[in-house]
């Protein structure tokens, strides 16, 4: 299949016309968009750095409609030189018309004013979670007024180098003072700049190239190598290493083998540091304050954000509390996944971020986190909601949980030949009535039918939803969770007391 | 479709909706309905139309399983998990309580590297065997120097200070054993310096980035777990008052603090000057009684001594925020009561309590009377009417007698449910076989015994049933509390304090249930009941009603038959509640083999 053609528009590049010409291995440059084969077919990828390695120059790829985790090195013979090469054009980041007066105005007048993240940013960048956009926002509000449409935008501007560097941004507000040569100069030293972050120097400029080119290669982690998706602010010098080492219990991390395994022979810790508040012969759970095991949560955010993107490490852990599923063996309380959940969430969120370790991936677990996070919404008597943005995969678990749930609950009101509210069913799920309605929605089980609204569960569904009651045997049995929810204090929020 | 989704009526979230199977309703009609619209997913809009997220969407609900790729993950060919992972796990009993962090399950924080190993090895080379250092104590060693520099050059990085050794063995002093620091921490110490200065004097341990500089930081994504700004943005002026009012409140209880030792310390100066005061009469009066006796002067002593203190001014002293029983102790503290600076006419709280009560049982006794009246000629039909009021003392109800029998009780069991008839005196006293030790010990007043009477229940249970002494209002609630007196002897100052005093009683004890059967019923619930005569007895008729209450009901009546021939009036809606009191406690029958 052709790349583009399953969902119509492309995404990679999709600023406007580009410039079309041959390329070579030695003229192929960061920002150009090539045909790149992946999985065996060709497809457009924007090139986000180039390394040069012993076995030759190699290339980072980010392919047009693919989630970033399927961003990779590539070697030089997957690249398609018979085809055009997009080059990045050098306006059409560019802001267009009045925008670029905007956005140079404030920039002139109070540069150190322009750092202030607008402030409905700030509100959503304070959740831990899947904030989108965590560190792009930053540069886009400084160069820019106006709130950013897509990433893509975002980035692209903030990749140009004068944006946080420059006075000599502040003149040119028409295109027509863009010379080729500035141009060249401008992508020479974007190119220069990235090759310097990755392997490592203390540049802060364009940190947003930074953040989405994946900086760990290669994870040892219990018995598991694991290849993170994304970008995660472990020590800069990790970035050297072919594969860093976490210890399976504390989370820790280390670059060095020796240091690692002397680690391993003083760690005590055989589950994670907090009150277990669910077990079955399963899995268990355990509770843990953001605040108190502060080390221990900060490692297993920065363990998880090489599988999560829109998670943001902006912040610190405190706010939030972290249950922790696992799996025991006789070694130990195996990690599997976690959601975290703000103490006090005033939007109502009882799910920050989600995540099943890759390892423990497509075997039911996140439905079992999910399913948890809802347990513990009835113990409190609230409605909960996941923080959006979801990922995809959030997306397709969370779908799944909701639909199963409430064509179960639906086909009992059949049976009985009840009717059903969307109240009715979000109260007695925990779910928000919008979720419960979107869900709906997608199912395509609400109608609207001879003057009336009707709920219709389609036959497909039920054979479907048959074949997976057959397999699925795990649930969460909520008679054996031990928890009170927690009370915080005004103070303790504010002040930690 | 959307367009014309707008026609649909809203529909409303707590509208009960049909739940129909598709079957229900006219399949083709339903393929018509169905229609595709746009629902909101939750994801960033840049990634919505992501080509696999879109397949594993469009699959959802059919019956292909589109995955998401992800780069799997594999397991590790190079990791010796057992070797690495070698402790075995013991899984407790219970769910897991743990508050321990990470830096506190572990010994030294210092984990040495690959280059430390290489070193250590070389050094330890040249020793001989004994004169070893373990890599735990070289791990400790780079500890304190590691920790001591971030201490003591928190800015290394930036200016190169280095921390001289002499800090450093300062440090290890307590830490570390004198031996091991002598023999091998100035070599470590040089090791240590030059590692640092490989790296820039930064810490050895690759450490995350945490923000130094603001502006610079919030470019840099290697920034993380920043401190939340403390919510000073949003300082409002309603906040500031806020704040105002609590400085001011902590100023002022300060203050009052203050002036209560300033005032303590004042009045410890008064009664020292009181009792030199005292002391100087004592003297006096020694004085003057020798000169009477020199002068053969006969009179009464009553110069000599401090007449005794009327009790009435002394009541009167009080405030009426202060408890009874301390005032009184104040007053048998002061030596000096003959000194009463209060006028004597005063009206007095008790005065006006006892006026009120009076007042109050009046009241009662004419409502009693008119409710006599009103039944006069009147014949009860009731199905089973209370026993009739009567006039005479009550038997079935034994006053416990205070002796205690050696011998247990012979056991005389009644077969019928009825009441005891009323034994002859010796076995009556046979029947009280223990000493109730709240009562007054006191024989002869009748009146103050606890009474009981047996009965058998269902089963052959023995029933037990206890009625607390009755006794009339004339107990004032504080009046024994003379050894409790003593602990606020030296109390005083106690006084100045708003807060009322609390006494810690014992609410089940006999003596705080008779109070409570003294307290005079509010007169709202004395009139009622007053109208409606027939509720007491109608309540006792219920069959339903413990047999204790329905008794105690009756004593009511009793009591109140009584009354006239008693010297302490007794009034219905008072055994009322002395009944209620009664129904309290009688319920828990005292189980007896039979
Ligand atoms: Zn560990």
């Amino acid at each position: 299949m052709s790349p583009g053609i399953l969902n119509g528009e492309p995404s990679v590049g999709s600023e406007g016309p580009r410039q079309k010409s041959k390329a070579t291995v030695e003229t192929l440059r960061v920002g150009c968009i090539a045909m790149v084969e992946k999985d065996g077919q060709a497809r457009r990828a924007e090139i986000l750095s180039i390394k040069d390695t012993k076995s030759g120059r190699q290339f980072y790829c980010n392919f047009d409609n693919f989630n970033k985790r399927l961003d990779e090195w590539v070697p030089v013979k997957r690249i398609d030189f018979e085809q055009d090469v997009e080059w990045p054009s050098p306006d059409k980041d560019k802001p267009k018309d009045g925008k670029g007066k905007n956005s140079t105005a404030p920039k002139k007048k109070a540069p150190s004013k322009a750092q202030k993240r607008p402030s409905k940013r700030e509100q959503s960048v304070i959740s831990e979670a899947v904030t989108p956009l965590p560190f792009a926002d930053i540069p886009d509000s400084q160069s820019q007024s106006k709130a950013p449409s897509t990433p893509r935008d975002l980035e692209a501007k903030a990749g140009e180098t004068p944006a946080t560097a420059g006075d000599e941004m502040d003149i040119d507000d028409d295109d027509d003072n863009h010379t080729p040569e500035v141009k060249k100069e401008e992508e020479f030293s974007r190119e220069a700049e990235i090759e310097k972050l990755r392997t490592g120097g203390s540049m802060t400029q364009n940190p947003t190239e930074l953040a989405r080119i994946r900086n760990i290669s290669k994870v040892q982690f219990g018995q598991w190598d694991l290849f993170p998706w994304y970008f995660s602010p472990y020590p800069e010098s990790f970035t050297q290493e072919d594969v860093i080492f976490i210890c399976e219990f504390c989370l820790s991390y280390y670059g060095d083998k020796k240091s690692f395994s002397r680690h391993r022979s003083k760690c005590t810790l055989q589950h994670p540091p907090g009150n277990e508040i669910y077990r079955d012969d399963y899995v268990s759970f355990f509770e843990i304050d953001g605040r108190r095991q502060r080390t221990w949560c900060r490692n297993l955010c920065l363990l998880s954000k090489m599988f999560l993107d829109h998670k943001t490490l902006y912040y610190d852990v405190d706010p939030f509390l972290f249950y922790v599923m696992t799996q025991k063996s006789e070694k130990g309380h195996h990690l599997v996944g976690y959601f975290s959940k703000e103490k006090e969430s005033a939007d109502g969120y009882n799910v920050a971020c989600i995540l099943t370790l890759p390892q423990y991936q497509r075997k039911g677990f996140g439905r079992l986190l999910i399913q948890f996070s809802y347990e513990l919404s009835k113990i409190e008597g609230k409605l909960g909601s996941p923080e959006k943005p979801l990922s995809d995969l959030g997306l397709l678990s969370y779908r799944q949980y909701w639909s199963e749930n409430i064509l179960d609950l639906l086909l009992e009101c059949n049976e009985r030949d009840e009717k059903s509210s969307i109240e009715s069913i979000s109260n007695s799920l925990a779910m928000t009535t919008q979720d419960v309605e979107h869900t709906l929605q997608a199912l395509k089980m609400q109608v609207y039918h001879k003057g009336e609204h009707k709920l219709v569960v389609p036959e497909a569904m039920i054979k479907q939803r048959e074949k997976a009651k057959l397999k699925q045997k795990r649930y969460i049995a909520p008679e054996r969770i031990q928890w009170k929810p927690p009370v915080f204090t005004a103070s303790s929020r504010t002040w930690g007391w | 479709m959307t367009t014309r989704k707008v026609r649909y009526k809203k529909l409303n979230i707590k509208t009960p909706l049909p739940v129909l199977r598709e079957h229900q309703i006219n399949p083709s009609e339903y393929e018509s309905l169905t229609t595709e619209s746009q629902i909101a997913t939750g994801v960033e809009q840049a990634e919505e139309n992501e080509y696999h997220l879109q397949a594993a969407l469009k699959g959802a609900g059919a019956s292909t399983d589109n995955e998401i790729p992800v780069p799997p993950p594999q397991k590790s060919t190079e990791a010796n998990y057992g070797e690495l992972y070698p402790t075995p796990y013991v899984e407790p009993r219970n769910y897991i309580k743990f508050s321990d962090t990470v830096e506190e399950t572990l010994g030294s924080l210092y984990d040495m590297t690959t280059e430390d190993d290489e070193f250590l090895t070389t050094y330890n080379a040249k020793k001989p065997a004994n004169a070893q250092l373990s890599e735990d104590d070289f791990e400790r060693i780079m500890e304190i120097f590691e920790d001591t520099a971030a201490e003591q050059a928190p800015f290394a990085a930036v200016d190169n200070t280095v921390v001289a050794y002499e800090v450093m063995a300062q440090a290890m002093v307590h830490l570390i054993p004198k031996q091991i620091v002598q023999a091998h921490a100035k070599i470590i110490y040089e090791y240590w310096m030059d590692r640092r200065q490989v790296c820039g004097n930064k810490a050895l341990h690759p450490s995350l980035k945490f923000e130094t500089h603001q502006e610079h930081d919030d470019m840099d994504p290697y920034v993380c777990f920043r401190r939340r700004e403390v919510r000073q943005t949003r300082k409002t002026r309603a906040r500031d008052v806020q704040v105002a009012d609590k400085l001011k409140k902590l100023r002022r209880e300060l203050e009052e603090g203050r002036q209560l030792v300033v005032s303590s310390h004042q009045r410890e100066l008064v009664k020292r000057e009181i009792l030199k005061a005292d002391k100087h009469i004592y003297e006096q009066r020694a004085k003057l009684k020798e000169t009477k006796i020199r002068l053969n002067i006969k009179t009464d002593d009553d110069d000599l001594v401090n007449t005794k203190p009327q009790k009435r001014p002394r009541a009167e002293a009080q405030q009426p925020s202060r408890g009874v029983p301390h005032n009184q102790l104040r007053l048998t503290v002061r030596p000096d009561g003959g000194r009463s600076m209060e006028p004597v006419d005063l009206t007095l709280l008790s005065d006006k309590l006892i006026e009120k009560d009076n007042e109050l049982r009046n009241d009662i006794e004419m409502k009693v009377q008119n409710h006599r009246r009103w039944n006069h000629n009147y014949v009860d039909l009731t199905a089973e009417p209370l026993p009739p009021v009567q006039d005479k003392k009550e038997m079935k109800f034994r006053p416990a007698k205070t002796t205690y029998l050696m011998t247990p009780p012979a056991s005389s069991a009644s077969d019928s449910m009825e009441i005891d008839e009323a034994p002859p005196a010796d076995v009556e006293k046979a029947l009280a076989p223990f000493i109730f030790k709240g009562a007054p010990l006191d024989d002869s007043d009748q009146e103050e015994m606890p009474k009981y009477r047996r009965r058998i229940g269902r089963l052959g249970r023995l029933f037990i049933d206890r009625r607390p002494a009755r006794s009339g209002l004339k107990s004032p609630p504080h009046e024994g509390d003379l050894m409790q007196s003593d602990r606020w002897k030296y109390d005083q100052d106690d006084s100045d304090d708003e807060q009322p005093y609390k006494i810690k009683v014992d609410s089940n004890s006999l003596r705080q249930m008779k109070f409570r059967s003294t307290i005079p019923p509010p007169p709202m619930l004395f009139r009622r009941q007053g109208a409606d005569p027939q509720q007491v007895q109608g309540a006792a008729n219920r069959p339903a009603l413990p047999q204790a209450q329905a008794q105690a009901q009756a004593q009511a009546q009793g009591a109140s038959a009584s009354s006239q021939t008693q010297p302490q009036t007794q009034v219905p809606a008072q055994a009322q509640v002395q009944a209620q009191v009664q129904a309290q406690v009688q319920p828990q029958p005292v189980q007896a083999s039979s």
